[in-house]
């Protein structure tokens, strides 16, 4: 589906009705966003096999990683400490073969979410708060899934 | 315009749009930096302020947008100031997906656990307790229900779980 953008060349802020001063904040995390997508193309070799390596796994204990990467534990930590940074990984303290370790997975952002889709139908349950598996509509939705793809 | 990888995304797009309708999309569709008052996206977009306000709110409601209020000292008015999050997005949809695979979990064993009945005429489909019910005739258009196959439905939602629990790296049989 494409969608169309409107354009927006007219500067928003200009715009007559805007009465108040206002200062020009961007938010932090829009920025975030913008950060990370431009770090994974600044990533050293190492930090980029060790990003495919989370990836491929769907998670891996840091004491894990820095083995499979073949990389020593404390370089793996220091891997895993920049992707963390740049908001590629997502990790969290866990106790692991008796240990404290850290859990590092990918993040949402790379999910499939095609996973959602049946031919060109989303997913019926978004934007309802119940779930209903017996509706019509995921009928309709199993249907597509069944029959169009 | 801030987001824009994320909004090149089609099942992104179709996300929003499933969200805020049509009339909400213009605004969906098109995140701004920083801060916008309701009044000025409408006067940037040629909206009506109500399809505006209502499409925020949408967005508010699903943690796709924040605001905060103003209150002008001379007119005493109030200015809403929104802020668009749509770095929520990834999570929304991994949690869609989540609510996806258990009701695919349900429907799976249901289909797999009834034999069922078809009217073709009709497109009706009955499981076998209700089409003996009805004498195996359809009870909208009297024509005979024959027995229906629904193997093809089975492998297709087996095949999307196997693939949504790997991608979620959730364990089956739940």
């Amino acid at each position: 589906m494409q969608v169309c953008v409107p354009g927006r060349d007219g500067d928003i802020y200009a715009a007559p009705g805007a009465s108040f001063q206002r200062i020009h904040v961007r938010t932090f995390v829009a920025e975030v966003v913008r950060v990370s997508v431009a770090a994974e193309e600044e990533l050293t070799e190492d930090e980029h096999a060790g990003l495919e390596l989370v990836r491929e796994t769907g998670g891996i204990h840091q004491s894990d990683f820095w083995k499979e990467l073949g990389v020593s534990s404390r370089k793996g930590s220091r891997i895993v400490e920049s992707l963390v940074e740049k908001g590629l990984v997502d990790r969290e303290d866990t106790i692991y073969n008796g240990h404290n370790t850290y859990y590092v997975s990918p993040t949402a952002r790379d999910l499939e979410f095609s996973l959602l889709m049946a031919g060109d139908m989303l997913s019926p349950f978004i934007g309802e708060e119940e779930v209903d598996g017996n509706s019509d509509a995921f009928s309709q939705w199993i249907m597509n899934l069944a029959y169009e793809e | 315009m801030a987001f824009e990888d994320l909004l090149e995304d089609p099942v992104i797009q179709k996300y929003l749009h499933e969200l805020v309708g049509p009339k909400g999309m213009p605004v969906a569709a098109a995140p701004p930096d920083g801060e916008v008052t309701d009044e000025e996206l409408a006067e940037e977009l040629d909206l009506e302020l109500n399809d505006v306000r209502r499409a925020l709110f949408i967005l508010y409601e699903n943690d796709l947008a924040e605001y905060r209020r103003l209150r002008d000292e001379d007119s005493g008015w109030l200015t809403y100031l929104w802020t668009f999050h749509y770095e929520n997005i990834p999570e929304n949809l991994e949690e869609e997906m989540h609510r996806l695979l258990a009701a695919l979990e349900d429907r799976e064993e249901y289909e797999r656990n009834h034999e069922f009945y078809l009217c073709e005429v009709c497109s009706i489909r009955f499981e076998f307790g209700e089409a003996m019910d009805f004498g195996f005739e359809c009870p909208e258009c009297g024509s005979p229900l024959e027995s229906m196959d629904n193997d093809r439905l089975v492998t297709a939602m087996d095949d999307r779980l196997a693939a949504l629990r790997e991608e979620l790296n959730v364990e089956s049989g739940a």
